[in-house]
């Protein structure tokens, strides 16, 4: 399968992947890494939004640091 | 029976639908959704509770597959208030934001949601992810579960 990168079309089968998962205060996030020879030709990035925002902790924020 | 003061389970949907000015309104040119942006910040900008509108100052350059301004996007799905006992009203994006074909110019940790048919484009809501980077590859910004208790935008 040929993979998209910074140096064109690549035969997947010639590059390494690795996946890295990270926790944010809100998100998860998952980053694919695509290495030709140890130089990093393509990295993909899917941010999980765990919660929205909500407007009354908004309001809560403010009067406890008002 | 006495009457009992309460704020309308639905004005939160209402607000949601735009259908209340309390303040100075503007002249709507119709009766549709407005359209939503999400734009990216580099980590150097600020965003935050104080950002009042949609900014190129801290956006990502408008290369490797970036168009200032960001992505519309889709919104399918109205503001709702059920699963519980209505207080609670919310809205998400129907989709998944995504960048394809994308080299980031520069190391970003957020986006800004904001409202790109109001003349102004007024913003709706940061929300940060970490400091990240793409290279020639796709960036995705998957929405959370659209209800009460999770939903992107909610008012209780």
């Amino acid at each position: 399968m040929l993979i998209e990168t910074k140096k064109g079309m690549i035969d997947s089968a010639l590059l390494d992947v690795r996946d890295i998962v990270t926790t944010e205060d809100n998100a998860r996030v998952i980053s694919t890494e695509w290495s030709l020879n140890g130089d990093l030709v393509r990295r993909d990035v899917s941010v999980n939004i765990l919660r929205g925002l909500e407007l009354c902790n908004s309001i809560n924020e403010d009067i406890n640091n008002g | 029976m006495a009457n009992t003061q309460a704020i309308a389970k639905t004005l939160r949907v209402d607000l949601l639908d735009g259908l209340h000015a309390f303040g100075p309104s503007v002249i709507r040119a119709g009766t549709t959704a407005d359209s939503f942006n999400m734009a990216l910040y580099l980590d150097t900008a600020t965003l935050d509770a104080n950002t009042t509108a949609y900014t190129a100052t801290g956006e990502l350059a408008a290369t490797g597959g970036y168009t200032a301004g960001g992505k519309t996007v889709a919104n399918a799905t109205a503001p709702a208030n059920t699963g519980g006992t209505g207080i609670v009203a919310f809205w998400t994006p129907s989709a998944a934001v995504s960048w394809t074909s994308f080299t980031s110019s520069g190391s970003f940790d957020a986006c800004l949601l904001y409202n790109n048919t109001s003349a102004g484009k007024n913003a709706v809501a940061v929300f940060t992810f970490g400091a990240q980077s793409v290279t020639a590859g796709t960036f995705n910004i998957n929405m959370p579960t659209n209800d009460l208790a999770t939903g992107l935008i909610r008012i209780s």
